[in-house]
């Protein structure tokens, strides 16, 4: 090939490229247009607040302090002087991401596991159209009614410690009251109200299964659980991947259950971060150390994104 | 198949033990919709209760008198109606506005190659990372500025275009194999040909679940009507029902019926919706 | 000179702004339950008969932590909305700082705040003035009567100390009946609040050890069943109205914004007791009549364009007239005079005994909380150690240990 014809075909390339890019962007723009207005650019304003102080009110008073934000809410002085166990020991942020964190673990991985599960259990049965309803049912409510429910239930003398009572165990306290319990109810009220959301988010998954691929299976005499294992799991894989970044980042975010049910107590026990932002912003209202929280939330859940991105583009090498 | 050849277990044709299992799944099942529902017998049960009656030690599952009115004096103490329409209005704009854009972009992401596909992307699911109370403010200015507060539009333009639609509908195409794409390409369909003509189609159950889900969480939004909406005629139903919750009192009981009727609306949603998921759709030919 | 010219101004303005009074204005007005406070009504419709066409617009938010928020987002986007009602004293410091407020002090110069004893002070930030007070609820002491007959025992009196009380609220119980003595609401002020009144202590001094006595005063009541336990209210979330209008509890310590709810739920056929207020108790050294409090004021937003509009009405408002409007419907003015108290007790439904009507005029009144930049940090500190003590995660003097040392920090 001559110098001139690699060249003509490198043009061509790069055209064709340059088309594909336009088709592209003109795929992307409805939505981003109205996405970066709406949402991006507040979002970046955001960011950068993170490195002013603001009390709110005219853009003037903005004024700029670099790092301070993150110095205060991570302590720094008191760090260098009495160690990192009094970040996670007593600092309002170490406690909310501690408490956070514990959260996101637990309801993570149960959430996955019951929604899957009612998934695989609702595909094909009689009656599944009530059952995915009523599994649906919690999501849909509103917010107030269920958490106040909640409350009632888990009182000392509630139906939820009736039941354990009658299992014999002696336990006879108010969860939300209660230190240790109150993350237990937030938990529970959590899973209880998002696994019928999940579920139908496996439902749909489920139906983009090829038939043959299970199909194949059973001729080769794989049993319902090795089907499961080595058809159906790598086929739900990117919609796995979409449950556990959002969840992992919506249980980041958890905020109306914890309002309601137990304002952050008892003490700070149930303390997250949005409840943490929320406080600064609109109680305090510091707006910049409010972006500050913001941030280190953003870095976690965007590490932990692309820890999981990663792994799915590894599966879809394979 | 490479992975089944590893399963050599026997498969289970015994009738009897399928049987029981079934039974056993059946109470598993009935016993979980159960403990789903219970909060909401008590619900149903609170919302014919008097005011006081409703946080009465020792709880008591049903009411000493059924008060039925409780469910039309929800209507007359606030303009519920118009609150059911404001919200109608949103979420039925929203979820259009949504399941178009974002399937449209969506294909952008899953199915083609283009310059900064990874980056913009990392950009949306950054910007769902970010909670909305440290960006709220800035948001507000903004709004503000360009006339839209305490308009329905606001809420609109603010739910329409969210992050979480591209997302969920980017994970669905990804699932459909690209070789059916390329078929398509030299059979000479142009790119939104293939996405009208072969993505849209075989995402029905995808497209599905982003109506259920825009709709629901729109109709359930409460920070945001809360802030944005402030004149009677704009309230949606979310912001009307904390009217039941005053400084010095709280109508719990008015709050039950008038989260009950909210109830309706999606129910009736999803309840339309929910034979995608059962039909399923034609995968023959699927398989590369 | 100067500020001469500019009170003459203003006087100027003030004369113009008179006439201009007869043509249609509207003045709008950011508070929040528009439509279902009796006193806002009652004030609407006072004002706008004694201002012929002027009309007030409600600008109605919801109650509740979002009225900060929702108020504070809307002026930070610009809002232009003429009066803003403060519902918490920390709002009129914000909202100063973001420049939100108009300074008061050329209106004020030949205003007479006499009636507001002094607590017009906490709307006053670096000597000048940013809002005027129009309601203001101290604690009194409700009792049920009926069981009081019913048990043969005399009524609470006006002077009782802390120890008195308990022995009553013992002697008041009768758990066959299931009858408590008291009732404490799950909030800080209901249980530690007691050790600000007379004045020389304050929830933001940094040292809590005032508070132990009444930890343990509330926690014995708690064990002998006198009272229902924290725990249990903070779950199911009872209302303390609920709990005194189900006529099973025979004390409540609470403020005065029950009077009007009970007088209305009574009147509506939803409760039938009879009740009656007196002073709350006090601690030994501590006057007899002393209570605490906080207060609701308006103040005039920076971007309104009818500043001496908005000022007739806040002074109207806060003054002897809108006084009696907010007396009306049994709310408590923030101006205090014999014949305020005269207009609430006459108010239909009050108890007619003269032990009520004395309560009506306490000795003095301190701040729940008093104003000041690092008070909404020591409130969370401190509303966060209470939960831990009522929920008996640690005792009260762990608490308060914590609670000194975290307030100690964020003083430093």
């Amino acid at each position: 090939m001559s110098q001139a014809e690699v060249r003509k075909a490198r043009y061509r390339m790069g055209k064709l490229e340059r088309k594909n890019t336009l088709i592209a962007y003109s795929f992307l723009a409805p939505n981003f247009i109205g996405f970066a207005v709406f949402t991006l650019i507040p979002v970046i304003c955001a960011v950068a607040l993170s490195l002013f102080e603001w009390g709110g009110g005219d853009i003037s008073r903005l004024k700029f302090v670099g790092l301070e934000n993150y110095a205060t809410i991570f302590t720094v002085k008191k760090v260098a002087e009495k160690g990192i166990g009094y970040f996670f020991g007593r600092a309002d942020l170490g406690i909310a991401l501690k408490n956070t964190a514990f959260y996101t673990v637990v309801t993570v991985p149960l959430t996955i596991v019951c929604a899957l599960a009612l998934a695989m259990l609702l595909n094909k049965i009689k009656g599944a159209v009530f059952f995915r309803t009523v599994f649906f049912f919690p999501y849909v409510s509103s917010m107030v009614a269920i958490c106040v429910c909640w409350s009632f239930m888990l009182m000392r003398n509630g139906p939820v410690n009736q039941i354990i009572m009658a299992l014999g165990i002696d336990f006879n306290k108010g969860w939300t009251a209660d230190s240790t319990m109150a993350m237990w109810a937030i938990i529970l009220v959590s899973v209880w109200r998002n696994m019928g959301y999940y579920m139908v988010l496996y439902l749909a998954a489920l139906q983009g299964i090829p038939r043959e691929l299970t199909e194949a299976a059973t001729v080769d005499g794989a049993n319902k659980w090795q089907q499961f294992r080595h058809v159906t799991l790598p086929q739900l894989k990117p919609t796995t991947f979409f449950v556990s970044v959002m969840m992992v980042i919506s249980c980041f975010k958890i905020y109306d259950v914890v309002a309601i049910m137990t304002e952050g107590g008892p003490g700070r026990a149930t303390k997250m971060l949005v409840t943490y932002i929320y406080d600064e912003a609109f109680v305090k209202n510091r707006y910049g150390q409010a972006s500050a929280i913001s941030m280190v939330l953003l870095v976690i859940v965007l590490g932990v994104t692309i820890i999981q991105f990663r792994s799915e583009k590894k599966f879809s090498n394979d | 198949m490479e992975t089944a050849v590893h399963g050599r277990g026997i498969r289970k044709d015994n009738p009897a033990l399928q049987k029981v299992l079934r039974i056993i799944i059946w109470i598993l099942l009935i016993a979980l919709a159960a403990f789903t529902l219970i909060p909401f017998a008590w619900m149903i049960s609170s919302s014919l209760k008097l005011d006081r009656e409703v946080f009465a030690f020792p709880m008591r599952w049903l009411p000493e008198t059924y008060h039925w009115e409780n469910y039309s004096l929800i209507w007359e103490k606030v303009p519920l109606l118009t609150y059911f329409k404001n919200t109608a209005f949103i979420a039925i704009t929203v979820t259009l506005l949504q399941t178009l854009t974002s399937s449209f972009a969506a294909y952008a992401f899953a199915k083609l190659n283009f310059r900064g596909r990874d980056v913009l992307f990392l950009c949306y699911i950054g910007t769902i990372a970010v909670p909305w109370q440290a960006y709220m403010l800035p948001q507000f200015i903004m709004m503000r500025s360009m006339g839209l507060y305490d308009t329905l539009w606001a809420m609109v333009v603010l739910q329409a275009f969210s992050a979480f639609g591209v997302f969920l509908m980017r994970q669905f195409y990804r699932s459909i194999p690209t070789e059916l794409c390329e078929a398509a390409r030299l059979d000479g369909l142009s790119e939104y040909g293939i996405w009208a003509r072969i993505m849209l189609p075989l995402s029905k159950a995808a497209i599905a679940t982003l109506v259920i889900f825009t709709f629901v969480n729109t109709w359930n939004d409460y920070m945001g009507p809360m802030i944005y909406l402030t004149r009677d005629v704009n309230k949606t139903i979310q912001v009307g029902l904390r009217r039941f919750i005053q400084q010095y009192s709280s109508d719990y009981h008015l709050i039950m019926a008038a989260s009950l009727c909210s109830l309706l609306p999606v129910s009736i949603v999803f309840l339309c919706l929910q034979r995608y998921f059962i039909e399923g759709i034609a995968t023959s030919g699927l398989k590369g | 000179m100067k500020k001469m010219l500019s009170v003459l101004l203003a006087a100027m303005l003030l004369l113009t702004a008179i006439p201009a009074l007869a043509e249609d204005q509207v003045l709008t007005v950011v508070t929040w339950d528009a439509t279902t406070t009796p006193y806002l009504i009652a004030q609407k419709e006072a004002f706008e008969a004694s201002h012929p066409g002027v009309t007030i617009e409600y600008v109605d938010v919801e109650s509740g932590n979002e009225y900060g928020v929702k108020v504070g987002t809307m002026l930070s986007g610009g809002d232009t909305s003429d009066v803003i009602m403060l519902k918490e004293n920390d709002q009129v410091v914000n909202w100063q700082a973001q420049g939100f407020a108009a300074p008061l002090t050329d209106y004020i110069a030949d205003y007479d705040m006499s009636g507001f004893v002094g607590i017009e002070k906490n709307y006053e930030i670096d000597s000048v003035q940013y809002g005027i007070p129009f309601r203001s609820d101290f604690w009194v002491l409700f009792y049920n009567k009926d069981l009081f007959d019913a048990a043969g025992i005399e009524y609470p009196s006006n002077d009782m100390t802390w120890d008195q009380y308990a022995e009553l609220a013992k002697k008041m119980t009768d758990k066959e009946k299931d009858i408590y003595g008291t009732h404490y609401h799950t909030w800080l002020s209901t249980v530690a609040n007691w050790a600000v009144c007379g004045g020389e202590y304050t929830l933001a001094d940094g040292t809590y050890d005032n508070l132990l006595y009444f930890y343990k005063l509330y926690q014995d009541l708690e064990d002998s069943g006198a009272c229902m336990s924290y725990a249990d209210l903070k779950a199911s979330g009872l209302k303390y109205a609920a709990a005194f209008e189900n006529g099973n509890v025979a004390m409540l310590p609470m403020g005065y914004w029950l009077v009007s709810t009970l007088i209305a739920d009574i009147k509506a056929g939803n409760a039938s007791l009879n009740w009656g207020i007196t002073a709350v108790p006090h601690a030994d050294g501590v006057a007899a009549g002393s209570s605490f409090g906080n207060m609701t004021g308006a103040m005039i937003n920076a971007r309104s364009e009818q500043k001496d509009l908005a000022w007739e009405y806040i002074s109207w408002l806060g003054g002897p007239e809108g006084a009696k409007a907010t007396a009306s419907v049994g709310a408590r003015p923030a101006w205090v005079s014999e014949e305020v108290a005269a207009a609430m007790a006459a108010v239909d439904g009050f108890p007619a005994d003269d032990n009520s009507k004395a309560a009506l005029l306490p000795v003095s009144v301190a701040m729940e909380w008093p104003v000041g930049e690092k008070v909404p940090d020591i409130k969370t500190v401190v509303n966060e150690e209470h939960s831990l003590i009522m929920a008996r995660e640690v005792t009260p003097e762990e608490g308060i240990e914590e609670m000194n040392e975290r307030v100690a920090e964020l003083l430093q």
